[in-house]
């Protein structure tokens, strides 16, 4: 049977108001966590009987070689754990076959932006485990800016999601759920309120439902932007991980706590955070589009622990 | 894309011109792909995320031509008309950190990353790999556009208000909207001092002593009724203890210290003592009129 992402519905909805105002005041307090509806602390071992988000971060040291090129067999070998633990299974092709029927037509939702782009290595890899789900070649496809039109995505009955993890000069971040902003006729349209209701994108006829699986690249990620195109290499470094899972917002939710991490080592507790990035808050709240409550999601770390801040 | 302008077929604006003026060829490195130019309705498919940051300014058009290496790697050379000197200053003054680099009216250079202002143009050259090559190239042709931009502009009159004691020039910002004020120094996630295209707000660093520093926010707002209201909004928000006073010592043992005059908000952020905040604020030159 697929395993379709559903969001638990025995968790209660954050009380947090959507509109509440997050102020520097709350980073002296060291409280922006918890005002993001999220807690500080850990719970993996709760007791609480809620359904959990899983989220996996996976980290290999060689997922990079020394001249910061992308190893595929490695990347390939990331992907298939952190499918394999995020759903229960001893096979990654066992995996996929839970995510995917081999009559599916499936589109990989990359991104394209120059400086940093979603790496080729990552769309092979979730490619050739979708070929090896029965997938047809012919129903596989790859896109971001045309994606509207590409007929396998307007056809599409399941989506992959992936792109690379970095901040945002408007939404604070780019995650897994800004990805999906090229299935809407307006990316200008989601950007009022710091792009507060990105959330929306996953009700898109072209989208909803169909989402399978997250998987936000935090190999190389960004921690920071500067100039025009918001890019500087300064602020990337080799994190050689990846984030996966099927609720989206919880993949967000991470990858946010990891580039609030990195932020806070590398520029001061004052910047920890960019702009605030409310729309993974708001995907949950107001959208029920998964869970931004760090109490409400089981992450669930593989593989190499140096520097995983997280 | 339908909406953007090629430079072929565009027509009126001075941007047109640096397709002509500005050489292809510069140190190996050669101009690829078509000249480009965006407007305000179409710098969305130039700037992915960053064309906010300009359309909260008067931002009128950018002109981009991209460069192929001999090698590898491209740069993109970008010249914003910002409207004014007064709006190249601001672009400028809002993203800057790196030493400075003796190009146009004001500079700085970092990691394949120039900024310049010159007059009422903002420019920027960024190597999107290999900078440390490409560092050569991306200062000459830097030195090039700059000579072709036109004499140097005013920078913004509210500057002439910010008390001079301390002051670090090149860590002072202008500009008008929240998402400026965001990226700079973060108040709140909501607009809570009202700011829009009709404030003019400039953010200084000053160094107090040795060790300490402090920050002054200051906005100009159209009318004084606007003033008082985000005064009373940002102290509700910010400094909810402290609505008669707009003082107050916040968790970090500094002082955040609001004032409000006429049609202008002051705000010293983190101050390490009440007497410093005081003494930021006694030194503010609000305009006689």
């Amino acid at each position: 049977m697929r395993s379709v992402f559903t969001p638990p519905s025995d968790i209660p909805k954050n009380e947090v108001s959507m509109k509440q105002t997050l102020t520097r005041r709350d980073f002296i307090r060291g409280t922006t966590l918890a005002v993001l509806g999220t807690t500080v602390g850990f719970s993996q071992e709760s007791a609480a009987p809620l359904k959990k988000s899983r989220v996996i971060v996976i980290r290999h040291p060689d997922a990079l070689d020394e001249n910061s090129q992308f190893n595929e067999k490695v990347i390939q070998q990331m992907l298939d754990e952190a499918v394999m633990k995020l759903l229960d299974q001893n096979d990654p092709v066992a995996a996929f076959r839970r995510l995917v029927k081999p009559e599916d037509i499936v589109g990989i939702k990359s991104n394209v932006w120059s400086y940093l782009p979603t790496p080729p290595e990552v769309e092979k890899a979730i490619k050739r485990r979708l070929l090896d789900a029965g997938v047809k070649e012919e129903n596989i496809g790859i896109d971001d800016h045309t994606v509207r039109t590409n007929l396998i995505f307007v056809k599409s009955t399941a989506l992959i999601n992936t792109r690379p993890l970095r901040t945002h000069y408007l939404a604070g971040m780019s995650g897994c759920i800004k990805n999906y902003i090229m299935f809407d006729i307006s990316q200008p349209a989601h950007h009022p309120d710091n792009c507060a209701d990105l959330g929306s994108l996953f009700n898109l006829p072209q989208v909803k439902g169909k989402t399978r699986l997250n998987i936000l690249c935090a190999l190389t990620p960004q921690f920071h932007g500067r100039g025009p195109h918001n890019f500087s290499r300064r602020y990337v470094w080799n994190y050689k991980g990846l984030i996966v899972g099927q609720d989206p917002v919880a993949v967000d939710t991470i990858g946010l706590r990891l580039i609030m991490a990195k932020r806070r080592k590398e520029l001061g507790p004052a910047q920890e955070l960019p702009p605030v990035p409310k729309h993974i808050q708001i995907a949950d709240t107001k959208y029920g589009l998964g869970t931004s409550d760090i109490n409400k999601i089981e992450l669930i770390k593989l593989g190499w622990s140096d520097g995983i801040m997280i | 894309m339908g909406a953007v302008l090629f430079l072929i077929s565009f027509a009126g604006g001075n941007v047109i011109d640096f397709g002509q003026s500005i050489p292809k060829k510069i140190m190996g490195w050669e101009s690829a792909g078509r000249d480009m130019v965006y407007d305000r309705k179409t710098l969305f498919d130039y700037l992915d995320g960053g064309a906010e940051v300009y359309l909260a300014f008067d931002f009128k058009q950018v002109f981009v031509r991209k460069f192929k290496g001999p090698a590898k790697g491209e740069l993109a050379l970008d010249i914003y008309d910002m409207g004014s000197p007064e709006e190249a200053y601001g672009i400028f003054s809002c993203d800057r950190q790196d030493p400075e680099a003796g190009i146009g009216q004001e500079s700085e250079y970092g990691l394949g990353l120039l900024r310049f202002r010159q007059g009422r143009y903002f420019v920027s050259i960024t190597a999107s790999d290999d900078e440390q090559k490409a560092e050569k190239t991306i200062l000459e042709l830097g030195k090039v556009v700059a000579a072709k931009l036109g004499p140097p502009g005013a920078s913004p009159a509210l500057l002439q208000c910010l008390p001079e004691t301390g002051l670090k020039k090149n860590r002072t910002s202008y500009f008008h909207g929240p998402v400026n004020l965001n990226n700079r120094f973060f108040v709140a996630s909501e607009n809570i001092l009202n700011l829009d295209k009709q404030t003019d707000c400039a953010f200084a660093e000053y160094a107090l002593n040795e060790k300490e520093t402090g920050n002054l926010l200051l906005v100009r707002y159209p009318d004084e009724g606007r003033a008082q209201a985000a005064y009373q909004s940002f102290c509700k928000s910010y400094l909810p203890e402290a609505m008669q006073t707009g003082t107050a010592q916040t968790e970090n043992l500094k002082w955040t210290m609001a004032r409000l005059r006429k049609n202008y908000v002051a705000i010293v952020f983190e101050s390490p003592s009440k007497e410093h905040a005081e003494r930021l604020h006694s030194a503010v030159r609000y305009p006689q009129k």
